[in-house]
């Protein structure tokens, strides 16, 4: 079993009784994309919503128009079946409320645009743990296709 | 910006900045510590890509008391003082002179008045030095993992591209378990502005 780490604007596939983790999610949303029956997975830290002209750049994980079809093409191309991808999510908090200033609101952002390019690839959103003002940590267990996700100070909980 | 974008004299001034802002904000902190001495290392200029920069405060997973401020005015900006949990509370321990703090709805407050001095008296000398207004917001807080703060701070900035310049100093005090980053990132148009008119008054 290996752990792997999905640092923020990044998109990583893994399969088998792998683990893909990402920790830090604050106003940034994690994508876990998953066929369960071949075991293979795929997830996804993103940042902001958009990329500035809707074409992948060096890191197509960053931006939530760019993510989506990246991680969709990368977990097909790993193995998983189109047809039995199903997509959990996570972050998307606003950690400074106080600044309530709307360019601060990304994680309300991030989330809606997820989902957003979620539905455009048809792909079902089955569980979310997303926006308050809390910081999480995302974790999808491949090979029973569980996704957890924990704060500070809590348990942790399935979605 | 990408990574060769600032030249070695444009590091060199931004280097001087941190040192002077730095200066000015652990002095201010020492004095809210009863003269204690504060060791500032000096600062860096670090050219980062994104997850890179979760690094710079003890990895993403760490628990940090970050206090947040925007920058308006002349420039914009942004300034996190960040503190691994314990050295937020031994400071605050040291300012209310009492043997253990909470973060309840005092303790955060207190802790967010002293981010608020630190930021303001560093933002204070880089207005000093370059004639800018430099109009900070309210400060934010958050108690939370740094990557969590972090990235927040980073997507509230807007950071398109796949480097960022930060202006970090780090400092340290004597004995007591305390130590900070202040970072600084410039806004879109920050840094340029910032360039220009240091070297016009070099002159």
């Amino acid at each position: 079993m290996a752990e792997i780490f999905v640092n923020m604007g990044e998109i990583k596939v893994a399969a088998g009784d792998d683990v893909l983790i990402t920790v830090g999610l604050g106003s940034c949303v994690g994508v876990a994309l998953y066929d369960r029956e071949n075991k293979v997975g795929g997830m996804a830290h993103v940042f902001l919503a958009a990329s500035k002209d809707g074409r992948s750049n060096e890191q197509p994980g960053k931006f939530a128009d760019t993510a989506i079809p990246a991680l969709l093409e990368a977990v097909v191309r790993a193995g998983g079946r189109r047809n039995l991808l199903i997509a959990k999510i996570a972050g998307g908090a606003n950690l400074f409320p106080k600044l309530s200033q709307a360019s601060l609101n990304v994680g309300m952002q991030n989330v809606a645009a997820v989902k957003e390019y979620l539905a455009a690839h048809k792909l079902p959103l089955r569980g979310e743990d997303v926006g308050g003002s809390i910081g999480r940590k995302m974790i999808l267990y491949v090979e029973s296709g569980k996704v957890m996700v924990q704060s500070i100070g809590s348990e942790p909980k399935e979605i | 910006m990408s990574k060769e974008k600032l030249t070695p004299m444009q590091l060199d001034l931004l280097r001087e900045l941190g040192n002077i802002g730095a200066g000015n904000a652990t002095s201010a902190l020492s004095i809210m510590l009863q003269d204690r001495k504060l060791e500032m290392v000096v600062p860096e200029v670090a050219i980062l890509s994104l997850p890179e920069t979760t690094t710079l405060i003890g990895g993403p997973e760490a628990l940090v008391a970050g206090i947040y401020i925007l920058v308006s005015g002349d420039v914009d900006g942004h300034v996190a003082f960040m503190m691994p949990i314990h050295s937020a509370q031994e400071l605050v321990q040291s300012i209310l002179g009492v043997e253990s703090v909470e973060f309840d709805e005092m303790g955060c407050s207190v802790l967010e008045e002293v981010g608020n001095i630190v930021v303001t008296s560093y933002l204070n000398a880089l207005s000093e030095m370059t004639n800018l207004v430099l109009r900070p917001s309210v400060p934010g807080l958050a108690i939370d993992m740094a990557g969590a703060i972090w990235s927040s701070i980073l997507a509230g900035a807007e950071i398109f591209d796949d480097y960022i310049t930060v202006l970090k100093t780090d400092f340290a005090s004597e004995g007591k378990q305390i130590e900070g980053h202040i970072l600084l990132i410039p806004g879109k148009i920050g840094f340029d502005r910032i360039f220009k008119i240091l070297l016009e008054t070099d002159r």
